[in-house]
């Protein structure tokens, strides 16, 4: 039978589908705790520094096989009217920085008075993550006051929320003078995307736990009391909350490379399951048993938000379909795989499909795990235009990645009504009204559609055969989006084919996708433009991180819930 | 004080775009300021100063007229670093047809210099830039250098002549960090501020579909 191949960037680099995309095998949470537990990493907390009042600071060290590195957390005592998630607040419950290496006394001396302050202070070339994290008030009063009374907190009340602590930054690359990507990115252990950012996560979580214990020990202390110790169960069920703003939509347009070798990454490993002829019967039953536990998470998963509550019920009579098929098939024919994914193509929603899509990987770790190494991107090579390109070839090119935008009539207001810029505070990247706002002249170029229309049209009148370096010379206004269509004609993935700027745009869909990546679930949508997520529930602890629970964590243990 | 290579970069790319470069031109900049940074230039100074020289002037006045000319030169009589190197980068295939390139008049002729690191990657050659004083060398990984410090602060170069193939003596391997002096980051973050829109309480709001307490 004919190859199948790569599923089409048409298809693929929709919003609606990336705001619908899951977590799979080749997140890059589950890409490091893979390597952390098969390279047998080694964790201690080497400092806890904190009073009863919840000041203070704590240092907690990952050894490597070559390198270590410290995730140092200073914990304050915030009052309630600071408690902001917003990029724009100036004060945390906690922050953190993880350090290349062990920190002396004068490293923590001198982040003392940097990382608490966070944007306003400086870092250096030993600092890779510079972060912070807020309480969720209402858990965490639950948790210090039932460990301190002496009982264990309430598994219902764990369960609705997730996490005790929820980051609302974590800064990487360079940010705030701290060191660069491409001072690390040769370290086998950073070669993976994000993994500097999902390694300080990973500890903060620890912290955190500690943290409160801590908290629930001082209080019972002041009684005259002993606290209780949380249950490892428990502690294990939390993860670390996240909130993400509407900051990061632009990422995925302004890294179209790297967005490219993610999607690229994962659709390479859908395509190679696909193709697989026959499955074996280990790997039907694991993948069925990944079902059933997956189910659980589905069924967990909250929000109140209507567009999620929607793709909710969709989601779930979509795994009740699923559960029928497999009733019915038992995966036991030819190309099993991609059987299973066109009847979800045709069946599901696409909440479904990408669900099924990522599921299907996870029996085939030694066939689909090496696209991991491909993920990071060196924008070197692609940042140069090819000015020798003919016009004709360009037209050719925009007609076969936008299409949709060349169609669109970019003079109707509802096309074009919202508009991307930066404020002034912090730098925060905004969406606002075009037509209602004077935000127009400070637009940042994050509607590629409209751009490349604009350049289609520009170009109407020049012939086929001059070159790219004459127009650029005549039009540099146009310089931006040509790269850009350049970019995507040698990484398919790597634009998003739809409208950024219409009155229908879902920024969500955009952060969506990039926290599927990143191994997040249980999306939760505040607005159009922001959302919560949990990371690492379920994962084991560091200290407990081995090669059996290192790789399906992120499914819920099907016993587990039922007591 | 120490600054790091993606700091450079996006303050410059900013500061660019405040001080009336497209978008585009914008992203040359910065990427040229963060090569002359890694290489230990003052690529933040050269930048600022460019960007005060040609501040929001039209860009056509100082590009070259045409890229088949003999000498490209621009109808203001000074061309723009930024915009002469972007140009010799999308002409590369033509660099190596014709052997070289030569340009007049070529304001701050160092800031032209990392765009033939773009042109030599691109060909796998080495490309060359000269004036007087000064001839660098690069593969588009190293750099060789061999010029006074004045010409490399040079203003305006009469002639700047980029040829390829060049030969490569002397390398110079780059940092992966900068000091950059304080007075030149002030003024690139004065051209960032135009592009920033002032924040209203009703952005803060709307705009990034947030409120404002978080204590649930």
């Amino acid at each position: 039978m004919n190859e199948i191949l790569c599923r089409d960037p048409n298809t693929v680099m929709r919003l609606a589908r990336l705001g619908s995309m899951h977590q799979s095998r080749l997140s890059f949470m589950r890409v490091l705790t893979r390597r952390l537990a098969r390279e047998q990493w080694r964790f201690e907390q080497t400092a806890f520094e904190i009073d009863e009042t919840g000041q203070g600071h704590a240092v907690y060290t990952a050894h490597g096989p070559e390198r270590s590195y410290s995730l140092i957390a200073f914990a304050h005592d915030l009052p309630p009217e600071k408690r902001s998630d917003r990029v724009i607040a100036e004060a945390w419950d906690a922050t953190f920085t993880l350090f290349d290496g062990v920190p002396t006394a004068d490293d923590i001396d001198r982040l003392s008075r940097n990382i608490p302050v966070q944007e306003a202070g400086r870092v250096s070339g030993s600092e890779l993550s510079v972060s912070r994290a807020n309480r969720s008030v209402r858990l965490w009063e639950h948790v210090v006051t039932a460990l301190a009374s002496g009982v264990q907190p309430d598994r219902a009340q764990i369960d609705a929320v997730g996490y005790l602590m929820r980051t609302t930054a974590v800064y990487g690359s360079g940010k705030l003078g701290a060191a660069d990507r491409e001072m690390i990115a040769d370290r086998p252990e950073f070669r993976a995307p994000f993994q500097v950012e999902m390694l300080s996560v990973y500890l903060t979580r620890w912290f955190v736990m500690d943290l409160v214990q801590h908290m629930a020990n001082c209080r019972a202390a002041a009684t005259g009391t002993t606290a209780a110790k949380l249950d490892i169960e428990i502690a294990r069920s939390m993860g670390i909350g996240n909130s993400t703003g509407l900051g990061m939509a632009p990422f995925l347009l302004n890294h179209p490379v790297l967005f490219n070798n993610w999607v690229a990454a994962r659709e390479r490993a859908i395509q190679t399951v696909r193709n697989i002829a026959e499955a074996s019967p280990e790997d039907v039953s694991l993948f069925r048993g990944l079902v059933e536990r997956s189910k659980i998470t589905i069924a967990k998963w909250h929000s109140d938000h209507p567009i999620q509550i929607e793709k909710l019920a969709g989601l779930r009579s979509d795994v009740a379909k699923t559960d029928h098929y497999l009733e019915a098939h038992a995966l036991t024919g030819m190309n099993p795989w991609d059987g299973l994914y066109r009847w979800a193509e045709d069946a599901l929603t696409v909440e479904g499909q990408e669900w099924i899509a990522s599921l299907m990987l996870e029996p085939y770790g030694a066939l689909v795990d090496g696209y991991a190494e491909e993920m990071s991107a060196d924008n070197t090579a692609t940042f140069r235009i090819s000015g020798a390109m003919t016009i004709g070839d360009l037209r050719g090119l925009l007609h076969e990645i936008y299409s949709w935008a060349i169609e669109t009539d970019w003079q109707a207001p509802q096309n074009k009504a919202r508009a991307w810029y930066v404020s002034e505070e912090k730098l925060e990247p905004r969406l606002g009204e075009r037509f209602e706002e004077p935000i127009e002249e400070y637009e940042q170029p994050l509607a590629p559609g409209r751009d490349a229309a604009m350049l289609y049209r520009a170009l109407a009148h020049w012939p086929d055969e001059a070159q790219v370096a004459e127009f650029l010379l005549r039009h540099p206004e146009h310089r931006h989006v040509l790269r850009r269509a350049q970019i995507v004609g040698r990484a398919p993935y790597a634009e998003i084919r739809d409208n950024t700027i219409s009155d229908r745009v879902l920024p969500i869909d955009m952060l969506r996708c990039k926290l599927s990546f990143f191994g997040a679930t249980q999306f939760d949508p505040r607005s159009d433009r922001w959302v919560r997520i949990c990371m690492y529930g379920n994962a084991p602890l560091p200290f407990e991180l081995t090669s059996e629970n290192a790789e399906f964590w992120v499914f819920p243990n099907l016993q587990e819930t039922a007591a | 004080m120490s600054h790091s290579l993606n700091e450079i970069e996006a303050m410059s790319k900013r500061a660019a775009r405040g001080a009336g470069l497209s978008w585009g031109l914008a992203e040359e900049a910065a990427k040229g300021t963060r090569w002359l940074s890694s290489f230990g230039f003052p690529g933040t100074e050269l930048l600022a100063e460019l960007l005060n020289l040609n501040d929001r002037i039209p860009a056509i006045d100082v590009s070259p007229v045409s890229l088949r000319a003999e000498v490209w030169h621009a109808p203001a009589r000074r061309m723009s670093p930024l915009i002469a190197g972007a140009s010799l980068s999308d002409c590369a295939a033509r660099l190596l047809e014709r052997g070289k390139i030569t340009m007049e008049n070529v304001s701050l002729p160092l800031l032209a210099v990392p765009f033939m690191g773009g042109a030599a990657l691109r060909l796998g050659l080495p490309v060359a830039a000269e004036w007087e004083g000064a001839r660098l060398a690069t593969d588009g990984k190293r750099l060789c250098v061999q010029a006074s410090p004045e010409a490399l602060r040079l203003r305006q170069a009469p002639t700047l002549v980029f040829s390829a193939p060049a030969e490569m003596t002397g390398q110079q391997e780059p940092l992966l960090r900068a000091e950059v002096c304080e007075d030149s980051w002030s003024q690139l973050e004065k051209f960032a501020h135009r592009t920033f829109a002032p924040a209203t309480e009703e952005s803060r709001l709307k705009g990034a579909g947030a409120g404002v307490s978080d204590n649930d």
